[in-house]
């Protein structure tokens, strides 16, 4: 059994919230399928993003220097982190020669893929998460389990008791506009009282040297408003050429994420405010290096949207914590793979190959087709599953000629009417609870293909 | 070596072929109804688009859609409701929580009901913090889709600008769409004719 499937008991012995999380999840799909159909041009417009993508790897350096020359020009510090620690030391550095200690921040799966939050913890900076849902789960001490709807897999009770015991909520209202609400009043301090904002970014325009940020709740626009130094990390993919690549993404970005024509809303930070300071960090963590394989270098496509989390059948029934890596679903099981293959090379079994992923996927990242490829390196890796070898090469002799074949189904049927016990335990890798083995069929095709043709 | 140059090196060693900027081998959607549909997109995310009736002052559309707003922030012209100047103000924090504010768009975006917003007041904070916002445009401006929107001539050049379509608004909650998240729980853009 897969790493990923011991993980996902926990959340699949709960057969009601699986039903919910799963139809919650369609829901979206089918939103995003009917903004689809608004668009007659969809598909020329995912291949022309997909394009876009490409083009802007293969001139990724050169990209990344016209932004920070424009970005600079613009009166924004422009600064390049090599890797995690370095991130978030650059932070660390703007906030001790800034001063105060209350950052507020919108959502950044970069700053989740760096620890950030947990390191400036650590040194006494508060870092409050703004987006409802990521606040939600930083006060459940737990990690997002979906990259755009982090609390997908908390009920509305658990958010009631939750603000019941944190923010002194009624006792027993789950109702969502209520709770909402409550978040707001209660996250309207930790807005005006911020000595600093992070955000996180969705495209870094080259060609005019501004930062695309998209939100619905606009918490990140709030939380720019009032501290005077914004800090916004990104990774060095998120950069683009231009505006006319904006449109591209921005008419993808949330029709394929969440079914919506745009988010709220796309905000363009170009200038400081007079007296603000703007300081950018391009990060690089691995990328770089990924870029070079040539295998897998089309996953710094992605615009981060969810839609292959959405839509993903095993991602729907398992949850986001079932993975291991912070990242679920076909997203995740690749860039955990290309973070590292010896720790997250289970998530690779959480697929079923039916490539929907790939078919909604807006940058046209073959998604399921890479964690196809990713299974057939897991041997020359040195991580192929021992008994599956085996098995392999069992099967192998078996199907070597037509008499080792037959008499292999001889024995099969035989073993068929083996006592079910002997058949449904542990010992077998294809009996499972709630699974019964099939029964063999009285005779093999062949055997009853030859049959009808005597008579 | 510092970061920037071994991220640069490390990517000028990556491989990659090179790939052409694409050309859009495509004409984008157009509507007929640019207006209709812009009003249509824009209630599907939570606003409402109104049109100025002929004679009708801007005061005339506050009082017709915001009939309870008292503290009303704006710098517009014509806005003699107002009660609170936002340029005057020192502090942005004072423009949290007031009832309404009035602000000047750009255009409208009719494929999602989007206004680009190119920021002209002091404090951004007035386009978050305010309870309602009234976004006044040009009852001509639109366009079709994204793609002409970010070459037109006010994207070009900004400090501070914003797509915004509707209330801020969060599902995060079991899916359930509740407005007003963290941001304006009504928007009204007003399409505003020569009167």
């Amino acid at each position: 059994m897969s790493t990923h499937s011991q993980s996902a008991k926990r959340f699949v012995a709960d057969a009601e919230r699986l039903a919910w999380h799963d139809r919650a999840l369609y829901a979206v799909r089918e939103k995003r399928d009917r903004m689809m159909a608004t668009v007659p041009e969809w598909e020329s417009l995912r291949r022309l993003s997909s394009e876009l993508k490409l083009h802007t790897l293969s001139h990724l350096g050169d990209y990344l220097c016209e932004f920070e020359r424009n970005a600079t020009a613009n009166g924004m510090t422009v600064h390049w982190a090599s890797d995690a620690a370095e991130l978030n030391e650059t932070v660390w550095g703007l906030i001790r020669a800034h001063g105060g200690r209350r950052l507020v921040k919108s959502k950044s799966m970069l700053s989740e893929e760096c620890g950030l939050t947990p390191y400036l913890e650590a040194r006494g900076v508060e870092a409050v998460e703004s987006d409802l849902g990521e606040r939600i789960m930083q006060l459940l001490h737990l990690p997002p389990s979906h990259i755009v709807l982090p609390a997908i897999a908390v009920r509305r009770e658990e958010v009631g008791a939750l603000f019941e015991r944190e923010l002194g909520t009624e006792a027993g209202n789950s109702d969502p506009t209520y709770l909402t609400h409550a978040a707001r009043r209660a996250l309207r301090p930790k807005f005006l009282d911020a000595d600093i904002s992070m955000t996180g970014v969705n495209f870094a325009v080259a060609s005019t040297g501004a930062l695309a940020v998209c939100t619905n709740e606009g918490n990140a626009d709030l939380g720019t408003s009032f501290a005077d130094l914004h800090i916004a990390i990104l990774g060095i993919e998120k950069v683009i050429p231009d505006m006319k690549a904006l449109g591209v993404f921005t008419r993808l970005l949330a029709r394929s994420g969440t079914g919506q024509a745009v988010t709220t809303y796309t905000s363009l930070y170009r200038r400081p405010a007079p007296g603000r300071e703007i300081h950018v960090i391009l990060v690089d963590n691995g990328r770089s290096e990924w870029l070079a394989d040539a295998r897998h270098r089309n996953m710094l496509k992605c615009l981060r949207c969810g839609a292959c989390m959405n839509t993903c059948p095993v991602y729907r029934r398992s949850g986001g914590y079932s993975y291991s890596y912070f990242i679920p679903g076909p997203l995740g099981i690749n860039l955990g793979m290309l973070r590292s293959a010896e720790r997250h090379h289970g998530n690779v079994s959480a697929c079923s190959l039916c490539y929907s992923c790939s078919g909604v996927c807006p940058a046209k990242i073959d998604l399921g087709e890479q964690i196809y490829e990713w299974r057939q390196q897991l041997d020359e890796l040195g991580l192929a599953d021992r008994t599956k070898k085996l098995m392999v090469k069992g099967m192998d002799f078996v199907m070597g000629g037509p008499p080792r074949f037959y008499g292999a189904i001889a024995l099969g049927r035989v073993a068929g009417k083996l006592p079910r016990w002997m058949l449904e335990n542990g010992l077998n890798p294809w009996s499972a609870p709630g699974r019964a083995m099939p029964p063999f069929a009285p005779r093999s095709f062949n055997a009853g293909w030859k049959k009808e043709e005597r008579k | 070596m510092n970061s920037k140059e071994e991220i640069l090196k490390r990517l000028a060693a990556d491989g990659m072929p090179e790939s052409p900027y694409p050309e859009m081998d495509f004409v984008p959607q157009r509507f007929e109804a640019r207006e209709a549909v812009f009003a249509e997109r824009l209630e599907a995310a939570g606003g409402r688009a109104v049109r100025m009736q002929p004679g009708e002052t801007l005061d005339g559309v506050i009082r017709r859609c915001y009939p309870e707003a008292r503290r009303i922030a704006s710098t517009l012209p014509g806005v003699t409701l107002a009660t609170v100047d936002p340029d005057a103000v020192e502090d942005p924090r004072e423009l949290v929580d007031v009832d309404l504010g009035v602000v000047r768009g750009s255009f409208g975006v009719a494929e999602n009901g989007a206004v680009w917003i190119a920021q002209d007041i002091r404090h951004k904070a007035l386009y978050f913090g305010a309870t309602a916002l009234m976004i006044v445009i040009p009852q001509d401006a639109l366009v079709d889709t994204m793609h002409e929107a970010v070459v037109r001539p006010e994207v070009d050049d900004f400090g501070y600008g914003c797509f915004m379509s509707g209330p801020s608004k969060t599902a995060d909650i079991e899916q359930a769409l509740v407005f007003g998240a963290h941001g304006p729980m009504s928007v009204t853009v007003v399409l505003r004719g020569e009167n």
